[in-house]
């Protein structure tokens, strides 16, 4: 699904990624763990193309395409998604155009014929369930005036209506209590699937309490310095990154 | 009719700074005749879908043509020769209208009594349209004013004026939309005077012509008189669109809001002057002004100028003015759910402006000028409240 050769990347003149190597096949849900500032959000953004993070070499092929030759768009269109870590607010573009335009889009793409109306909200009504998110929020504009929580939510609704091969998401734990952190791990939990993969990037264990890994890696200093299954989160979480950013020095 | 020169505003004029002002040195202000019963039918056949529950007025270069009209016992139409022309550079727009209209619509609405109209001012040259507005206490008038240019090419001269005297109590809405050509100059002078308790909302869109120019003056009167005032102004190409409204607060306790929104894509230019004037009796003042525009083209351009002249200390008075470019954050945000590059402009412009269109007052009139925009905001503007 995504393999990831030597890539580096900076962000200005900042040298962020340094020779990162990953691969993540279809079926799979990996965790990217790591301390504050080692490069996991800039490789969420870099794999999602956001202007101003810049690969200066290396390799990323997604199903067999190289990801870095598309355009943010292109990206997303071929079943990338990212999930924000800061959901931006765009007042005046409601939740339910956004969703609609992006879910065609994405069909465009694929060749299929756009919903209609009656098709779509059968859909969202569905997986707007699975979030316990109320309707009122469809018609609102997008993020706008939400809670942090609600944010979240809102990002893996739009994954779930999307069903992307690829999603990449970005501390989609921070900032959630209890609660919420069950509905969007059970979110993210429905859309497993052997066709495809899962990055979850995160800073703690609890999130892994709810999804459960395939892999975790530890990314700091621009590279994935450790790997392994489950128990590393835990591991980490227990002993914290010092002895694993010693062992790799 | 008067063979007076013709003297208009310059540049030097600190209130048309950011006015076009060139093209109408060698523009025709004379009116264009009647129209002749023939061309009726095709006039008709342009005009927009009636808005359910609005009587309708329209008037063709100025003229009002009551066979395209609701008749309506609140409207009289009274032909005024050499109405009494007004000093100051501000006035001189409005005495080329006093000067060149073909009639004053004048409507009356009763005290308690409520109306809901829709006034079509056609253009095929030159036009002087005037409304002269009397709300009763009490009243309640809902008018939307549309400009049309009557072939989307020409290079029509619309010179409207539009006097309200707003009672007590009484509520005045106004929704104003251009469906200018092209090559059109708009100009407009509004002088409104809001007595105790009475409310104003207006609602503006401009879009579409080659140059225009809104001058208008309000004055709170009475007291807890409140005003909101709404403007959109969407710029392409060549386009010059600029604003200035005077608000003055003569007496207590009134309340003024002002949300400026503009769009400068192209070479395009924006502005917008609000003026807002607190005298010394009007203690208790609030106002707030909101002005932002947006820079979307290399070359465009945008001016926006709150100002403040207060001459009393019981007042809250809060304004806010920015200059910017689409915001990147959410121009990537779009482009990461799949959205294609020009319609996530499009709706992050769509978005720009939503504050002021989401005032329209009827979903029809919002549909139509959603229509309107798609040109401008592609993709956007008919989808964003389908």
């Amino acid at each position: 699904m995504l393999v990831i050769k030597d890539l580096h990347a900076k962000v200005g003149d900042r040298k962020v990624l340094d020779g990162l190597n990953l691969e993540v096949p279809a079926g799979e849900v990996h965790a990217i763990m790591g301390p504050n500032g080692s490069g996991k959000s800039t490789l969420a953004y870099t794999l999602a193309g956001r202007p101003g993070y810049e690969v200066t070499a290396g390799s990323v092929s997604y199903q067999g395409r190289d990801l870095l030759a598309l355009a943010p768009e292109e990206r997303a269109q071929a079943g990338l998604f990212l999930g924000f870590q800061y959901p931006v607010e765009i007042p005046g573009v409601n939740n339910v155009y956004l969703l609609k335009a992006a879910l065609n889009a994405a069909r465009k793409h694929r060749g299929e014929a756009e919903v209609d109306a009656f098709e779509f909200l059968t859909l969202v009504r569905e997986k707007m369930k699975v979030m316990q998110m109320d309707e009122a929020f469809l018609s609102r504009g997008v993020n706008e005036g939400f809670s942090g929580g609600e944010k979240k939510r809102n990002e893996i609704l739009q994954m779930l209506v999307l069903e992307p091969s690829l999603a990449l998401l970005d501390e989609t734990d921070s900032g959630l209590d209890i609660d919420a952190l069950k509905v969007v791990a059970n979110g993210v939990n429905t859309l497993r699937s052997p066709t495809r993969a899962i990055v979850l990037v995160t800073h703690y264990q609890r999130l892994l309490d709810y999804i459960q890994p395939d892999r975790v890696h530890v990314l700091a200093r621009g590279r994935i310095i450790r790997s392994g299954g489950p128990e590393l989160a835990r591991e980490l979480e227990a002993r914290g990154y010092d002895w694993v950013l010693n062992e790799a020095a | 009719m008067s063979a007076m020169p013709i003297v208009l505003p310059s540049n030097r004029d600190e209130n048309w700074r950011y006015a076009n002002l060139r093209g109408l040195a060698r523009a025709r202000f004379e009116p264009a005749p009647a129209p002749e019963a023939t061309q009726l039918g095709d006039i008709a056949g342009r005009l927009p879908a009636a808005l359910p529950g609005y009587a309708r007025l329209v008037l063709v270069d100025g003229h009002h043509v009551a066979a395209l009209s609701t008749a309506l016992p609140d409207v009289n139409i009274t032909h005024d020769v050499d109405a009494p022309e007004k000093s100051g550079a501000d006035q001189r727009f409005a005495n080329l209208n006093r000067r060149f209209r073909q009639g004053t619509c004048r409507i009356a609405v009763p005290a308690q009594a409520a109306l809901a109209l829709e006034v079509l001012c056609v253009a095929t040259a030159s036009s002087h349209p005037a409304l002269d507005i009397t709300l009763g206490d009490g009243a309640k008038l809902q008018l939307i004013e549309r400009q049309l240019s009557a072939r989307g090419d020409d290079s029509t001269l619309v010179n409207l004026h539009l006097a309200a005297r707003v009672g007590e109590h009484a509520q005045f809405e106004l929704a104003r939309i251009g469906h200018h050509g092209a090559k059109a100059q708009a100009l407009d002078t509004l002088e409104l005077q809001l007595d105790v308790g009475a409310s104003m909302k207006l609602v503006q869109v401009i879009e579409g012509a080659l140059a225009s120019r809104s001058t208008a003056f309000v004055e709170h009167v009475g007291r807890e008189a409140s005003l909101e005032w709404y403007v959109a102004a969407l710029g392409e190409g060549t386009q010059h669109h600029d604003a200035f409204v005077h608000v003055t607060h003569a007496a207590p306790d009134a309340r003024t809001l002002q949300c400026f929104r503009g769009i400068a894509t192209g070479r395009s230019r924006v502005a917008f002057n609000g003026h807002m004037r607190v005298e010394a009796a009007a203690l208790g003042t609030q106002t707030d002004q909101s002005l932002k525009c947006l820079l979307a083209g290399a070359e465009a351009e945008a001016d926006v100028r709150p100002q403040l002249e207060i001459y009393t200390d019981a007042v809250k008075a809060s304004h806010g003015a920015t200059v910017g470019k689409l915001d990147a954050d959410m121009l990537f945000y779009l482009l990461s759910r799949s959205i294609p590059p020009a319609t996530a402009e499009s709706l992050l412009k769509w978005a720009f402006v939503s504050d002021v269109l989401a005032k329209l007052p009827s979903p029809e009139l919002r549909s139509q000028v959603a229509a309107a925009l798609e040109r401008q905001l592609p993709g956007a503007a008919t989808r964003a409240w389908s």
